[in-house]
């Protein structure tokens, strides 16, 4: 299997703890990885962005354009930087949380309306898979945090899924995070579309 | 044992593999995580240190060299820059305990800084430079540097780029060879260890022409260039060096639907990137008739083929940046291979085949880099502005010099303050150049607490002495933030590192006999810019210290500066807060103005900004 993801998102979202989380499934099943973060400059709010190559040795960590098998995005404006590099037939994931730059909430600067952006993805030939913030569930009153929910949409609803088991991912979250763990399982299960099994 | 690790943790495993005595190094983006990771070890035989800067820690480690144990410097390419006086000279010396020298390039500009190809450096100082093309390589060649340095006797250089430094990759990590314990070498040798006379100094540079050429032999002797000459001679030979090579079967993958034929092809994949390889490119040139060289930056393996394609009078076509088929601008890929590869062979790849639409990029918003929620330099920023109101003048009527680091963000919206960046510790020197060309208005200059030790004091120093008339912003905020936390000589001890002694600038400033020294909080938004408006009034060098901690490593230790809240029946959503702050912590609700409790550190500074009292300070 070759299967190569490009992630776009801002910092402080965790969408680059979803790369750590799938690289680390790729170290523990054997399966050949290079996991290409980049963080630019600023601590939170920056553009974020990450590459993860799977199963080939020896792989240079820059996917080409057109070479993504998967987008993960987690903020609607940064969602277009990855579209240069969705495969055509590829999934494209699409949290469409939005965090405005300063400019654009004192009214100074454009920001990309939603339907830009699927019709971006649609030009690329790719497939959305559209993840509302507004559909992110409650546990013990309190919105879970978006990026395990986001990892359940993807092993759920595209191609991964059928790469790598979903146990092996609850199994890395599990040892990953040493708090929270029913919060986080409670996450991802909602985000796979499979009920909570409380032990 | 197999672990997902980065390339700067390779090195550093490497390193402890090849049993090192001392690593040193100064913060930069992306070498930092090697030092890093081997400082969160708590080693015990392994002595580790953030040096004050680069040429510090190039020295600290060559004492340790010179005294015949082994030791790494780590440092990005414009650390080099600084560590270069020093570097050329020890290299002359040469020395007995292996001495690595890692630096860190960054092809693309990932970290804003230049595109500097620190090859060109190895190739001054006449010192062997290697380069992997993956993570697990650079574990083999760490290892492997120790003892090339120790068989020449004198430092060699291990260099990165940005997409390896900070990949992580699956590496078969083997336990740390135990620290020497031996006495160190006390050799008294001025022939070796002093530069004072040309017979001296001539010797030496003849030594160290000898130890390159050593180099070289060790280097073809053990194959670490890998040669793969195709069955047919006649064919394409590609020279690929460095991350470059790590594209190369993915290139072919893409190219052979088009007629591509992988077995007509030779390569020779190089992670020697000096001394050039002669021997091996010799052999190319002897079985290709066409030559591709694939590197990023500068041509420099071309030049090299070029010189012995002429030397051999060999008649095929060399192609790669020369002849303009590359950019010496940006990262390599898969479609540089691509592209290589038909500019050679003409097989009719589409151009298109490997890019995408980039017309979405433009849809994008911008999103310039700004200072996190609670950061203390925002204040500063807002009080230099003040200042500057409170003088009659306009931002762009007052030069405001800024340095590296967090502090060079005062260049975006909405503060729009600083105008300029060169390297570390610049501004201080600058801004005195501003003020002997004439500039009539107050010049100030602004740097970080890391910045100010690592070079900013001896512009400080150079200003004092010739008494020239600026105000220095010294923003302080006891870490060096920008690269991910680090210690530097002013950090507050009680934070878990190993003991060590802080220095207070708060005192080293009176100590340079400046008469005008002030203090300030600048959550204070208010006294700050009165502190500032009156040092700008002065005659001489006047210093202020903006002093209050980096709001993220404040927050990770527990602290909270207070709470901030809302009073949503005065808010009349004028948005001047947002306005003037940038805070990442505000957004638009329906009626008023929201902030995020999480993101908000209560440093406050955007309570005076309201007219409406819609903003008020909580207890945190």
């Amino acid at each position: 299997m070759k299967y190569d993801i490009f992630f776009a998102g801002v910092g402080g979202q965790g969408i680059l703890t979803i790369g750590e989380v799938l690289a680390e499934v790729a170290h523990y099943k054997d399966i050949p990885a290079n996991f290409y973060p980049s963080k630019g400059m600023a601590q939170r709010g920056g553009f974020v962005k990450a590459q993860l190559r799977l199963g080939r040795e020896n792989v240079g960590p820059n996917i080409p354009q057109r070479g993504a098998d998967m987008v993960i995005a987690m903020e609607q404006s940064e969602s277009l930087k990855a579209i240069p590099f969705i495969k055509p037939g590829g999934d494209f994931v699409l949290y469409s949380d939005i965090w405005a730059p300063t400019a654009v909430a004192l009214g100074k600067a454009p920001y990309p309306a939603f339907a830009q952006i699927t019709e971006q993805v649609k030009l690329a030939g790719a497939r959305l898979v559209h993840i509302a913030p507004g559909q992110l569930p409650e546990y013990a009153g309190e919105r879970v945090h978006p990026n395990l929910y986001v990892l359940g949409v993807i092993m759920g609803q595209t191609a991964l899924g059928t790469l790598i088991r979903s146990e092996d991912v609850e199994h890395i979250i599990q040892t990953r995070f040493k708090r929270n763990t029913e919060a986080n399982s409670f996450a991802y299960r909602s985000g796979l579309g499979m009920p909570l099994v409380v032990s | 044992m197999k672990k997902l690790i980065t390339g700067n943790e390779a090195i550093a495993y490497g390193a402890l593999r090849a049993g090192v005595k001392a690593v040193t190094g100064y913060p930069g983006t992306p070498s930092t995580g090697c030092l890093s990771s081997l400082l969160a070890m708590n080693l015990v035989d392994t002595y580790v240190e953030w040096s004050v800067n680069e040429k510090v820690a190039l020295e600290v480690a060559a004492g340790v060299a010179w005294s015949g144990h082994r030791a790494l410097c780590t440092m990005k390419m414009s650390g080099l820059n600084v560590a270069y006086d020093s570097l050329i000279s020890v290299a002359y010396s040469g020395c007995d305990g292996g001495l690595v020298v890692y630096v860190a390039d960054d092809p693309g500009a990932n970290a804003g800084m230049c595109e500097q190809d620190s090859r060109s450096f190895a190739v001054m100082a006449d010192m062997p430079m290697l380069e992997p093309a993956t993570v697990a390589e650079t574990y083999a060649l760490t290892k492997f540097a120790f003892d090339l340095s120790e068989r020449i006797k004198g430092p060699v250089f291990l260099r990165l780029v940005t997409g390896i430094a900070d990949s992580y990759a699956e590496v078969e990590i083997e336990q740390p060879v135990p620290v020497s314990q031996a006495a160190p070498l006390l050799i008294k040798d001025i022939q070796r260890f002093t530069k004072a006379g040309a017979v001296i100094a001539t010797n030496q540079h003849r030594d160290l022409i000898q130890r390159l050429e050593q180099a070289g032999q060790i280097t073809d002797e053990v194959r670490l260039n890998k040669l793969s000459l195709s069955v047919k001679p006649g064919g394409l030979g590609i020279l690929a060096s460095g991350i470059a090579a790590a594209y190369l079967e993915e290139g072919f993958e893409a190219a052979a639907p088009f007629g591509f034929n992988r077995e007509d092809v030779s390569t020779l994949e190089i992670k020697v990137v000096h001394p050039f390889p002669v021997a091996e490119a010799r052999k190319m040139l002897e079985h290709c008739q066409t030559i591709l060289i694939l590197e990023e930056l500068e041509p420099l393996i071309e030049r090299g083929i070029i010189v012995e394609a002429q030397r051999m009078g060999y008649r095929g076509k060399i192609t790669g940046k020369l002849d303009g088929v590359f950019s010496r601008i940006g990262e390599y890929g898969v479609p540089q291979v691509v592209q290589g590869i038909e500019s050679v062979l003409r097989l009719g790849i589409p151009e298109n085949l490997l890019s995408g639409n980039t017309q979405a990029l433009k849809l994008a918003a911008a999103r310039p880099i700004t200072v996190c929620a609670g950061c203390p330099h925002r204040g500063t920023y807002i009080a230099i502005d003040k200042a500057i109101k409170k003088l009659r003048l306009k931002k762009n009527e007052v030069m405001v010099t800024g340095d590296i680091g967090c502090t060079i963000l005062g260049m975006n919206p909405p503060f729009d303050l600083i105008w300029t960046e060169i390297s570390m510790g610049a501004s201080v020197s600058l801004a005195q150049g501003y003020v002997h060309a004439g500039v009539k208005t107050p010049v100030i200059a602004t740097i970080g607490d890391s910045t100010f030790f690592h070079a900013g004091i001896a512009g400080l120093v150079n200003a004092i002495q010739h008494q020239i008339d600026l105000t220095l912003v010294i923003m302080d905020n006891r870490w060096t933030a920008m690269t991910g936390m680090q210690v530097n000589p002013g950090t507050p001890c009680n934070n878990g590192a190993s003991a060590y002694q802080e220095i207070d600038i708060a005192r080293i400033i009176p100590a340079l006999g400046i008469e005008h020294f002030w203090t300030v909080d600048p959550f204070d938004v208010e006294e700050t810019a009165g502190v500032i408006h009156q040092a700008m009034t002065l005659p001489g060098v006047k210093v202020v210290l903006a002093r209050q901690e980096c709001a993220i490593q404040a927050q990770r230790q527990g602290k909270q500066a207070g709470k901030v809240r809302v009073v949503e029946e005065n808010c009349n959503l004028c948005k001047l807060c947002l306005m003037v702050t940038g805070c990442s912590a505000f957004s638009l609700g329906a009626n008023a103005i929201e902030i995020d409790p999480e993101l908000c550190y209560g440093c406050g500074v955007c309570i005076e900004t309201c007219h409406h009292d819609a903003l008020v300070a909580e207890e945190a």
